[in-house]
């Protein structure tokens, strides 16, 4: 058994990280030599992974061009192997990894855009949920609403940058207008990543709003959550946060907090 | 306003809404849910005639990619004030 475990480590560590092979490789095609044999087994195994990072962050090869994004894939794949079965969960790692590549140094918001890329790949795999009634939160009494808890759609996400990251994004969207102008000192956003009706969106939230929804998606019952808002943000609005986050398909259900 | 009114007053504008239609999302009829493990188009497609091209562009030979000078050639040229020096600092660009 440990030798079968060490000849696949062999095998792991020739084609991730393209060192000699430690024992012969059975080659059943007589055309090919071994070299050749791990040389296509090899790019074949980069060639995927390459597209399914490609698949997960059509912003950022966008942004950076074809040539550079499958420089920076080859590079991240060389320090990433896959470690699940499933494609989709390649390349969470990406952001941090941009983050400190050094040729990307330039574009200081690649990191969080990629990061709100990926918030969007796993919305979109994100489990389902049914679409809120309203009816169910028609028959709590007012004495009830302090202690109502909201369910949130496991596809929400929030993701904070310093930089317009979501006008980014937006810009990249098969829809958008294919001239854009953004100022990247246009200031700081706060994505909200939803799925409503099968399509991932991202709209802007306001400090009041995320500072709100942040104690929503720990449970925090609603009277707490919004007076708590309400001394950080006077001007926190809970009806219209409320009619745009069950419009977004965020808030799903509503169940009464113990 | 008291705590629990601003609540309920909340609550009631959210079920006016609906009422009336417009803030919704139950009132849409529900589209199909995807099925699961449906992939993004392009994306983890390992089988068909697309599989036997999941290498092209890739080099047959292993080329280092640090090969050539590594220069952004996307859109983002056209994000302004979109590069910083290494001094940190925003580099002023002309639009």
């Amino acid at each position: 058994m440990t030798e079968l475990i060490d000849q696949l480590s062999h095998f792991a560590q020739t084609i991730v990280q393209g060192k000699e092979p430690k024992t012969q490789i059975t080659n059943c095609y007589a055309n090919y030599s071994q070299n050749t044999a791990i040389e296509v087994y090899r790019n074949n195994y980069r060639g995927n992974l390459h597209d399914a990072l490609a698949g997960a962050y059509p912003v950022i090869k966008l942004l950076v061009g074809d040539d550079f994004f499958r420089m920076l894939a080859l590079k991240f794949i060389e320090h990433n192997p896959s470690r699940s079965a499933n494609l989709h969960h390649y390349g969470a790692e990406l952001p941090d990894f941009v983050a400190s590549f050094e040729p990307a140094q330039a574009l200081a918001y690649l990191s969080d855009t990629a990061t709100l890329e990926w918030a969007c790949h796993c919305a979109y795999f994100a489990n389902d949920a049914p679409l809120f009634n309203l009816a169910q939160l028609a028959q709590f009494a007012p004495d009830q609403h302090p202690y109502l808890v909201f369910d949130l759609h496991p596809a929400t996400r929030i993701v904070r940058s310093l930089y317009p990251i979501s006008a980014i994004w937006l810009a990249h969207h098969p829809d958008a207008e294919v001239d854009f102008q953004i100022d990247l000192n246009s200031g700081s956003c706060i994505a909200l990543v939803c799925r409503r009706f099968n399509k991932v969106e991202v709209i802007n939230l306001s400090e009041p709003e995320a500072y709100w929804l942040h104690q929503i998606l720990t449970e925090t019952p609603l009277g707490g959550s919004t007076m708590t808002t309400l001394e950080h943000y006077p001007d926190f609005n809970l009806q219209t946060t409320l009619v745009k986050l069950v419009e977004m398909n965020v808030i799903t259900g509503v169940k009464l907090g113990a | 306003m008291e705590k629990n009114q601003i609540l309920s007053v909340a609550i009631s504008g959210l079920l006016a809404l609906g009422l009336a239609g417009t803030a919704n999302a139950a009132d849409n009829k529900p589209e199909m849910e995807k099925c699961f493990g449906i992939a993004k188009a392009g994306m983890n497609d390992c089988s068909g005639s697309k599989s036997s091209h999941s290498c092209a562009g890739q080099a047959s030979k292993n080329n280092d990619p640090m090969d050539f000078v590594a220069v952004p050639k996307g859109t983002c040229n056209k994000i302004a004030n979109g590069s910083l020096t290494d001094g940190g600092g925003v580099v002023k660009k002309a639009m």
